[in-house]
């Protein structure tokens, strides 16, 4: 394959990461590769990530799976005897990735620019307050307020079909900037690189890797294997935002209701543990950055903070607006309603299709196209 | 000087951070004041990234020559000569000023780095100005450090016909050569060379020799120090023993062997290795029980001489007088252990290459048979005669070495030395796999690349990739590394894995620095006057380093050091005059015997 080298590479990459900027210090020993617990014959990283980055081949970088494949132990970055930080580069590696996979350049713009993110953040939130204002029937009068007819309405002041509309609404604009997403990582991942030639039946066989890793996160624990609440913290907060999605996206009518359920009900107990698993989660990652506790803490990009923050108002005023319900705190629970809802559609919006949190889709289809072009290798070397 | 030409002096400040350095400021402060210099530029607020901005500087300031100052100035000067061609002016016209090339690297030294920045801008090369006067010298010499470079220059001095006096800290001289086993890339017996060397200088007539003893205090000026050393208690007389080994049989004390790396016991009254020089027996306070307890006592009743042995001496204090030194103080080797994650001292078989120097060696704990090691009644595990032969034993290079978090330069011996253990190995175990992880191999010397090669063909398995971790599985190591010319990466079992590990300053290096008044490099070794051209002296006259405390390097090359150094040291004798520190030179001094200089020119 011809490759093309381009100089800026390395001056690309840099604005994607924290200022650590030593990648070039790397002299090649290959302990990072020797000390990573995941990488294999067919995926070596982080060296040779380091390697394409000094010799500025973008578009051998371009088409990896590998950084998608790394879970930043931490471990390289220790042991380097050059301080070239290989975690850092992965890390840094999958946001330059993210924004090669979005073809709207929204990606790229929020990962350089700190004012574009937080802008982007505002408008959305405005446009919801907006919405929110124009189509659900705000209380006006005074009896609205107080919540003396009947006690606390959400279903009047915001009928669940309407909200599921607009769930549905923003739900699909999501899938459909993730979807053509990972379309663009197939082709990145698979179809550019000729020396492997996929044959259709490996997709099928493969197909179940993505539904395994994506509740298991089983390279995850192989990852972290002296440390195991990382990986447990991380896989009870992605399952429960898992359940709170899919309880407010599909079950929207079963989750919102007026009617105060008893403790034991379903509706509340599968609230009370997604809510745990998000915000013990939330807390233990905000501590671990604050701390820079571990290898893969230590450095924050200010994106990391922003999906921290914002998915820590979103189950804070979550938590508060189900306090002021189950209170009869009409007024409160109204005002809470609109600013959970300011701070829940920004956040899944960029975050989702383009910034940190499209990693709940890229890792798992990362480790999918991995294996099935290990399974197409294999069949070709029998041949 | 035949015409004017205005000069600008340009600051490349390359330290960010470090406090402890000189004093640019003040430097710059002292140079403007100099008739020729027009401007002063400071590389921290000056665009030396855009060779534009350069040459308009350079030609609104009618500029003619530029002077770079700086720890590192030659990173520069590419850009510089590229603006003075850009102007039409002489690109020769840049001239650099670097101070860590002549020593000046500290606050205390900002003066030293004023003169050479003013000689730069005067156009006179820093040793022509900085001259220092001579003192009459004292013709006898002290020799400190008692291995192959101190061995090779008391000789040189010795055979000038010149009184030596060679100081030893251990009871025997040789050195950490005495303890190899071959030498790289010649194969030679290490201990063929060495011994006949260590006979010498043990009779010969001009060299006072004094092993264990320790250098304790030095004063006076160069041509005449007046140097303390500390006469250890050795308890065995020297003269009365006749080394027949009858006080060793009756010891009861057990100690590990220095010299076998602490692969082998010795006594607490011991003759450090067979051919040691002098061959007597000496007893080791720490360890004697007499010393320690005044209990035992036995060598005394057994010894056959009488009052040979005496328990009770104690340590005395003689003085000399000496004209020259030459320091050879030489290394320690890398503490293992302090990466962890080689399992040194965690798993039996992970030895160091001085260790396993000990064990391929004739007169080794295992007579020079390659075995693994054995668990003993007690639990210890010790090289032993009928252990198992190794089927595979790994080699890993660089450790301690080129690694920012411990030693950062490279060690300069570990490849080849290597590679000769490699060969070792396959010469007395044909059928074991030898392996060896590098990250890029330095066969830079004379005969040391085809070294290599022959290595290479005799079957060792050479794999790019530095092992990462050693971990423990079913009795065997488990190695994990990096193939990268194979694209792979290696999970193999080994029985032994030998840990190259490097040099190291010794831990007295900065006592002694301070004691003799030298300065030592950011890594620890002393510091030579001029890392171009004169790599043997110091900055304090009198005084010369040969071999690895100067930094790392192999037998060939700290023998060639410390022939230079005696050299330096017969040319003083000869001239009958010890030049001064250039240190002490007075700035103005320095000054204007350049202007002298430039107006002849």
């Amino acid at each position: 394959m011809k490759e093309r080298i381009d100089p800026n590479l390395y001056n690309d990459l840099e604005k994607f990461g924290i200022d650590v900027g030593n990648w070039n210090e790397c002299y090649h020993c290959g302990n990072c590769t020797a000390t990573c617990p995941l990488t294999e014959k067919g995926s070596l990283f982080p060296r040779k990530e380091i390697r394409f980055l000094q010799l500025g081949l973008k578009n051998e970088l371009a088409t990896s799976a590998e950084p998608w494949l790394c879970y930043y132990c931490g471990d390289c970055s220790k042991k380097c005897p050059r301080d070239a930080n290989p975690g850092e580069l992965m890390m840094s590696l999958r946001r330059y990735l993210t924004s090669i996979y979005d073809w709207t350049g929204l990606a790229k713009r929020i990962y350089t620019s700190k004012i574009f993110e937080i802008a982007t953040i505002l408008v959305i939130s405005l446009i919801v307050m907006v919405l929110y204002l124009n189509f659900t029937f705000f209380p006006s009068g005074e009896g609205a307020w107080t919540g003396n007819d009947g006690g606390v309405l959400i279903n009047k002041i915001a009928p669940w079909k309407r909200i599921h509309f607009g769930d549905w609404l923003m739900a699909g604009t999501l899938a459909f900037f993730l979807i053509t997403n990972i379309f663009n990582m197939w082709l990145n991942i698979i179809v550019k690189d000729k020396s492997v030639k996929v044959p259709f039946i490996a997709y099928f066989t493969e197909v179940f890797s993505v539904v395994i890793n994506f509740f298991t996160q089983k390279r995850f624990n192989k990852c972290d294997n002296d440390n195991k609440p990382y990986w447990v913290i991380h896989l009870f907060l992605m399952l429960s935002y898992v359940m709170l999605f899919t309880m407010i996206v599909f079950f929207l009518q079963w989750f919102q209701t007026d009617s105060v359920h008893p403790v034991w009900h379903p509706q509340r107990l599968l609230g009370y543990i997604s809510t745990i698993g998000l915000f013990v989660g939330i807390i233990y990652f905000i501590n671990n950055r604050i701390k820079k506790a571990k290898e893969n803490s230590k450095y924050s990009h200010y994106t990391d903070w922003t999906f921290l923050v914002m998915l820590f108002l979103t189950t804070l005023t979550g938590i508060l607006l189900h306090f002021f319900r189950i209170n009869g705190m009409a007024q409160a629970t109204y005002i809470t309603y609109l600013i959970h809802l300011m701070c829940l559609v920004p956040m899944l919006t960029i975050e989702v299709p383009f910034s940190k949190w499209s990693h709940l889709a890229y890792r798992p289809f990362a480790i999918y196209f991995a294996n099935v072009k290990k399974s197409a290798l294999k069949k070709q070397v029998k041949l | 000087m035949s015409e004017k030409k205005l000069t600008a002096v340009f600051f490349c400040d390359t330290r960010n951070g470090q406090t402890d350095t000189v004093d640019i400021p003040a430097i710059a402060e002292y140079v403007k004041k100099i008739p020729d210099v027009a401007v002063i530029w400071d590389s921290k607020t000056f665009p030396t990234s855009y060779i534009n901005k350069i040459v308009r500087k350079i030609k609104s300031g009618n500029i003619k020559r530029i002077v770079i100052a700086g720890d590192m100035p030659g990173l520069v000067k590419n850009t510089f000569t590229k603006a003075m061609y850009l102007c039409g002016n002489n690109p020769k016209d840049v001239i650099l000023a670097s101070f860590k090339e002549y020593g000046a690297v500290t606050k205390a030294d900002t003066e030293c780095a004023k003169a050479i920045t003013a000689c730069s801008v005067l156009g006179i090369p820093f040793e022509l100005a900085a001259v220092p006067d001579e003192n009459p010298g004292h013709p006898e010499t002290l020799v400190i450090g008692g291995g192959i470079a101190g061995i090779q220059a008391s000789l040189e001095i010795a055979d000038s016909g010149n009184k030596v006096y060679l100081v030893e800290r251990t009871g025997t001289i040789g050195g950490h050569m005495a303890m190899f086993d071959k030498t790289f890339p010649t194969l030679d017996c290490a201990a063929c060379i060495l011994t006949p060397k260590m006979v010498e200088v043990g009779q010969h007539q001009n060299i006072e020799l004094m092993t264990y003893c320790e250098v304790k205090n030095i004063s006076g000026e160069p041509g005449n120090y007046k140097v303390k050393i500390l006469k250890k208690a050795r308890f065995v007389n020297l003269a009365t023993c006749i080394g027949c080994g009858i006080c060793v049989e009756k010891c009861p004390t057990l100690v590990p062997s220095e010299f076998d790396s602490k692969t082998t016991m010795r006594k607490a009254v011991y003759i450090p290795f067979p051919q040691a020089v002098p061959n007597k027996y000496l007893i080791d306070a720490e360890n004697c029980r007499y010393v320690k307890e005044k209990k035992c006592g036995v060598c005394v009743k057994a010894c056959p001489v009488n009052l040979c042995i005496n328990l009770e001496e104690k340590d005395e204090e003689v003085e000399i007088t000496v004209g020259n030194i030459i320091v050879a103080t030489g290394f320690k080797i890398f503490d293992a252990a302090k990466m962890e994650q080689y399992g040194y001292g965690k798993f039996p078989n992970v030895v160091t290459s001085l260790e396993f120097e000990r064990l391929v060696n004739a007169s080794g704990p295992t007579e020079g048979k390659i075995k693994l090691k054995t668990q003993n009644k007690k639990g210890n595990w010790l090289f032993t005669k009928e252990g198992k032969e190794p089927q595979s034993i790994a080699l890993i290079h660089c450790i301690g070495s080129r690694d920012i978090h411990y030693n950062k330069y490279c060690s300069r011996v570990c490849c080849m030395y290597s590679l000769k253990l490699a060969h070792l190995v396959k010469e007395k175990l044909p059928e074991s796999q030898v392996y060896e992880f590098f990250i890029d191999m330095r066969a830079f010397g004379k005969g040391y690349e085809e070294f290599y090669k022959r290595i290479e063909h005799e079957g060792v398995h050479i794999i790019r990739g530095r092992t990462a971790q050693i971990e423990e599985k079913d009795g065997q190591l488990l190695l994990r590394s990096e193939d990268m010319l194979n694209d792979d990466i290696l999970e193999q079992k080994i029985d032994m894995a030998i840990l190259a590990v490097g040099l190291e300053p010794r831990e007295d290096a900065d006592a002694i620095s301070k004691m003799l008044g030298i300065s030592r490099t950011e890594d620890g070794w002393f510091m030579e006057a001029n890392s171009n051209s004169d790599t043997v002296t110091t900055s304090k006259g009198g005084i010369s380093i040969a071999g690895v405390c100067q930094g790392p390097k192999d037998i060939p090359d700290a023998v060639a050091q410390a022939s230079a150094a005696a050299a330096r040291v017969i040319q003083s004798i000869i001239t009958g005059k010890v030049k001064k520190s250039i240190k002490n030179l007075q700035l103005e001094n320095i000054e204007s015997k350049a202007k002298q200089l430039s107006n002849v020119i």
